[in-house]
């Protein structure tokens, strides 16, 4: 992404930041812009949200581009639309930086397809859980349009891990609704961005620079409590006697693997008949220790998940939602996912165009592997 | 609960164990002090201290547990609770499980915690009046609702049976000759009689009232469609009411097949004809589509209920209608193995109105 790209437009400011963004959506389809955008909208007993793709500018209204909380994981939703290729619609999608990065690690994963996608983000406060939601929609909506209106990016109300998340702001989206003091402000952030602003005929003239400034002092403050959580996360995720401490609740309903955006899998590994075994193992298991823990291999399932899918992890908190028995599964995968991704200089999500490290191979990649190869070589060579 | 009934049962499965007459124990155990629990196949006599047979919690519905691991080759012993024993006759039926080679023991459960109370750490205050009250045949507080609205705690077929509701210190009844025979050498001295149910009905005279209110609360009979959809609306797609149903086997649930994995013009007509498209697609119809599937074997065990993460009554609906669609038939699920599941036998004289 080079910086040139990146032109501001001051939006059309209604009374309120969702109004502005939703009249942007329908002058958009009005204009043939789009013809069908991607909005949360509220459910009808008005208890929760869910991902509607709208094409009719009747049910367009009643969208709500800012969603309090997140249900589903918007790269969840596109994948369910986009998974079978192209079509002939144009689509205009709205989503969190956290959802426009799985949408972009599915994109790479072939599970996503994009060529009808227009992907757009905005500044996120973060998530409220969504269980406090469903007991009160009314005080949590209240809540949440204050934290809107203050742009108050550090609230100890959203979920754990959004409190965590650096990564709030701009992302891999074409553009970005920016949350500037009392200004929205359109972000080109792609060459595909950039066309829909000259479309526009709009000027992209914005200063961006007290934006930037207020961003990045609220990074700051999240990245700090990032560090403080990862080093007590830490201790709950590292050696084996711990992970089994923090895994002990588990039930084994793998309600963390799907709801995951990135657990793709139709059927996953550990769900399989292969990881069913029949009694006579189940037996050898309980005669090996004098008993076994039933259902078997729970701690398995959940380091091999982290095999899976911790270098494409984006932190977006759905796992620890979905977790029936308070698991922070969240914060464990996003500290596993901190420290693999750093391991490969790789970063889920941040573009289409970083190759998955898992899919390609560096000759000068984990060199003392290389040496053992090598050493290997010469060793058979010498033997012949 | 007293504890010498807990400790009878466990010098019960001692001498199973040590005599060889079984080669395993099934049961609940306590894994660590915070109150977590599994279910283990013990082999070692040491490791039966572990055990917790009537801790009133449900991590997962034994029943499916053991589903999965038959045929067993060696005698085992498996304490479980009376729906978690349905459960298992119904994937009998279903050949998805085979009974031979166990010894069930069962009991009459006063009822299990939701999960996430134990999660947070709010169960251990609860258990001494849990099982007070168990004893003076009421309903415990803050039990799954499923379990407030539960009428089937009888032995059935089970080969042991141990009285627990309403009673000062609990009594172990012998329900097969399986049981007889077994121990039939042991210095136990187990009553001779047989267990009479006339002492639940105290309690199920309660429970009876609370399933009249929880099927009330989601009756959509009137509502139809928009009752459901009310219902169901914020359900999240994360199918874990199905990954813990004890009945819901299938490896591959259908849903989760190609079969729902729409062609780019199929949505897009879809989209163009209704104007918007809730995606992912077919909430309601994997519901629907499970509710049909299963729903007459439904137990009520309620664990869909309490892994839900949107917090949406799953167990009741499921619980409701399938005592509304199996009580067509006079069928109760899991009552008894040879009792065959109505959908899978067609009699020529059903539903004349059908045949005309």
């Amino acid at each position: 992404m080079t910086d040139n790209i990146r032109k501001g437009t001051l939006l059309k400011t209604e009374e309120d930041m969702q109004k502005s963004i939703l009249q942007f959506f329908q002058d958009a389809v009005e204009k043939k812009l789009f013809d069908a955008v991607m909005l949360p909208m509220k459910v009808p007993s008005g208890d929760s949200f869910a991902w509607i793709m709208i094409k009719d500018a009747a049910i367009l209204k009643d969208a709500q581009p800012l969603a309090p909380i997140m249900p589903v994981n918007a790269a969840t939703a596109l994948k369910r639309y986009t998974r079978k290729g192209k079509g002939k619609f144009k689509i205009a999608a709205l989503m969190k930086p956290c959802e426009i990065r799985a949408t972009i690690e599915l994109t790479k994963l072939n599970q996503v397809h994009l060529d009808d996608v227009t992907l757009f983000t905005y500044d996120c406060v973060g998530a409220l859980p969504m269980q406090d939601y469903i007991a009160d929609p009314e005080g949590v909506d209240g809540k949440f349009a204050k934290l809107l209106t203050d742009k108050n990016f550090n609230s100890k109300d959203v979920k754990p891990v959004c409190k965590i998340c650096d990564k709030f702001s701009l992302s891999a989206s074409d553009l970005h609704f920016a949350f500037s003091d009392k200004d929205i402000l359109l972000i080109s952030n792609s060459e595909k961005g950039e066309k829909l602003l000259t479309d526009l005929e709009w000027k992209a003239d914005a200063d961006l620079k007290k934006w930037q400034k207020y961003i990045d002092e609220k990074t700051n403050i999240r990245a700090k409590n990032k560090a403080d959580t990862f080093k007590i996360v830490k201790g709950m995720a590292e050696g084996f006697d711990n992970l089994v401490e923090t895994f002990s609740n588990c039930i084994g309903c793998h309600n963390c693997s799907s709801s995951c955006p990135i657990c793709y899998c139709r059927q996953c590994y550990f769900d399989t008949s292969v990881a069913k075994p029949n009694s006579d193992v189940i037996m050898m298991r309980a005669e090996e220790r004098g008993a076994a823990s039933l259902p078997l291999d729970r701690i398995m399932f959940h380091t091999g998940r982290m095999a899976h899918m911790s270098l494409s992890c984006v932190s977006c908190g759905l796992c620890s939602d979905a977790c029936p028995v308070n698991i922070p599964v969240a914060k464990i995968f996003s500290y596993v996912a901190s420290q693999t991704q750093k391991t490969f200089g790789y970063s889920a999500g941040a573009s289409v165009g970083d190759a998955l490290p898992m899919k390609e191979y560096k000759l000068n990649e984990l060199g003392e592997l290389g040496k053992l190869v090598k050493s290997a070589e010469a060793q058979e060579g010498s033997n012949e | 609960m007293s504890n010498s009934i807990e400790q009878t049962l466990n010098d019960l499965l001692k001498y199973l164990l040590k005599s060889g007459k079984v080669s395993a124990v099934f049961s609940l155990r306590k894994i660590n002090e915070g109150g977590s629990v599994d279910y283990g196949l013990i082999t070692d006599i040491e490791k039966l201290v572990e055990i917790a047979p009537f801790h009133p919690l449900m991590p997962v519905n034994a029943g499916q547990l053991l589903g999965r691991f038959t045929p067993m080759k060696k005698p085992v012993a498996a304490v479980v609770r009376p729906c978690e024993y349905r459960a298992f006759v119904e994937l009998a039926k279903r050949e998805q499980g085979q009974m031979d080679n166990f010894l069930f023991i069962t009991y009459s459960c006063g009822g299990v915690f939701k999960l996430k109370d134990n999660a947070e750490d709010k169960v251990k205050n609860k258990l001494d009046g849990y099982w007070k009250a168990v004893k003076n045949s009421e309903i415990p507080d803050d039990i799954r609702p499923t379990c407030k609205a539960c009428e089937y705690i009888e032995p059935f077929d089970a080969d042991i049976y141990v009285s627990l509701v309403g009673e000062e210190n609990g009594k172990i009844y012998l329900n097969s000759e399986k049981a007889k025979n077994m121990l039939e050498d042991s210095e136990f001295n187990f009553k001779k009689d047989k267990f009479d149910p006339a002492i639940l009905n105290e309690l199920l005279k309660k429970r009876a009232v609370k399933k009249t209110e929880l099927y009330a609360s989601v009756d959509t009979s009137k509502t139809g469609l928009d009752g459901l959809i009310d219902i169901f609306g914020r359900c999240i797609g994360c199918h874990g009411c199905n990954a813990v149903c004890p009945i819901c086997y299938c490896t591959l649930c259908d849903f989760e097949s190609f079969n729902y994995d729409y062609n780019t013009p199929i949505l897009e007509k879809e989209l163009a004809e209704k104007g918007a498209l809730r995606l992912p697609p077919d909430t309601l119809f994997f519901h629907l589509g499970r509710l049909s599937h299963m729903s007459f074997s439904c137990v009520g065990c309620g664990m869909c209920s309490d892994v839900c993460p949107a917090l949406i009554p799953v167990a009741a609906v499921f619980k409701k209608t399938g005592e509304e669609t199996a009580g067509m038939f006079a069928y109760v699920a899991g009552r008894k193995l040879d009792e065959d599941i109505p959908v899978m036998i067609y009699k020529e004289e059903e539903f004349p109105e059908l045949g005309e």
